[in-house]
């Protein structure tokens, strides 16, 4: 047997088990990974909306209003069968990578809860719209993503004038206002004009 | 005693982040926060302990032209398993530092330790010198963590150390401090062995 076929067949048979064995540990932890995605959406869902909802995904799609924002996903809210708001997943451009998150739109035009579940923004700065212990209003506790709850869609959403900025982060500051804010119309858009009364 | 002079060799005397410093890349990344410099140690001694000892165990039968691919092979299999370990059961933090746990492939620790230690001694004294090499690089990485994220954010894994009114100094959890961090650790280790040897002349 010349040197070259059996050097190949050596390391085809070394790769064959490395696969094999990959196989193997892949199928014992694809389902834990999958049932951690789910449990995650439902927390996520019920945090934008927390209380005795029902979620169903959306079928449709909607435009987004603002070009850099993307939609992903769409839920609506209902409660006793009747739509009471929708939750956007939203792929706003971050300062280092998009920022996705979640936004739940109240029927009534105002927003109920944003979630973040994708960013990479600066540790200590951008981060810190994450961050459940870092309050831009310290007197009320209020966070920076917990500013926008309640917010009338029709506002401007511009950092600064009435959204509080994240100290040191503009840029994290901007791109999940105009995320909130495209969500918010475009949901509600939807809900006044195609679901009716 | 030999034995253990394995495991203390990459302790300290060869301590691979410190003395040889290699892969310090994932270092200077992973060590803003004690739980990305656990989840860090951990997902580097499964990769290194378990391919030394494939390696070692195997070393008769790999034709020496193949043996950088093999090495590449055996570690990445055990990246890869690591890799899915930590998004299964420690997904907040694979989420933080997913890029540097599947960087561990190309960890020159890893590959440097397969091919100067494990492909040219038995099993038990590969795997000894793993837990060694293991040990010597999770304490460097973790003391590491443990100074960034108390001066950085307040806390060490998560639990607040300092009084509410402290301000953190952010530079700490930025890269930079990594560098600052190590370098004062290099200048310290370097510094306590040169006096050893004063003493004893």
């Amino acid at each position: 047997m010349n040197k070259i076929t059996k050097l190949t067949i050596v390391l085809g048979i070394v790769s064959a088990i490395a696969g094999g064995v990959l196989a193997g540990v892949y199928q014992i932890t694809a389902p834990v990974i999958q049932a951690q995605n789910i449990k995650e959406l439902h927390e996520g869902l019920s945090e934008v909306f927390p209380g005795n909802y029902k979620f169903e995904e959306f079928k449709g799609t909607l435009k987004s209003p603002d070009p850099a924002v993307t939609f992903g996903k769409i839920y609506l809210v209902k409660k006793n069968g009747k739509l009471v708001g929708m939750i956007v997943d939203v792929t706003t451009p971050g300062d280092q990578a998009p920022i996705e998150m979640l936004v739940g739109v109240n029927r009534n035009g105002t927003i109920n809860g944003v979630k973040i579940l994708k960013s990479l923004e600066t540790p200590g700065l951008g981060a810190n719209a994450n961050n459940p212990h870092y309050y831009v209003n310290k007197k009320k506790k209020i966070t920076f993503l917990g500013q926008f709850k309640g917010k009338k869609i029709t506002d401007p959403f511009i950092p600064k004038k009435d959204v509080i900025a994240l100290t040191g982060a503009t840029i994290t500051s901007t791109a999940v206002s105009k995320g909130v804010k495209a969500a918010g119309v475009a949901a509600y858009n939807y809900m006044t004009k195609e679901a009716g009364s | 005693m030999k034995k253990l002079k394995i495991i203390w060799n990459g302790i300290v005397p060869s301590n691979p982040v410190l003395i040889l410093a290699i892969g310090l890349c994932s270092v200077v990344a992973v060590t803003n926060f004690v739980k990305n410099a656990l989840l860090m140690s951990f997902a580097f001694s499964f990769v290194l302990i378990l391919s030394e000892v494939i390696v070692s165990s195997i070393r008769k039968w790999i034709p020496d032209e193949i043996r950088v691919p093999i090495f590449v092979v055996v570690i990445a299999t055990f990246t890869t398993i690591a890799a899915l370990l930590s998004h299964a059961y420690f997904p907040a933090v694979y989420d933080a530092i997913k890029l540097y746990i599947l960087l561990v492939v190309v960890n020159c620790i890893i590959i440097g330790r397969a091919e100067a230690f494990a492909y040219k001694n038995g099993i038990f004294d590969s795997l000894l010198d793993g837990v060694g090499m293991s040990i010597g690089y999770s304490w460097v990485i973790i003391a590491i963590a443990v100074v960034r994220e108390l001066f950085g954010n307040g806390t060490i894994a998560g639990l607040r150390i300092m009084p509410q009114s402290f301000q953190p100094a952010l530079v700490m959890i930025l890269p930079p401090a990594g560098f600052l961090v190590l370098g004062v650790l290099v200048g310290w280790l370097e510094w306590s062995i040169k006096r050893k040897e004063a003493n004893k002349k």
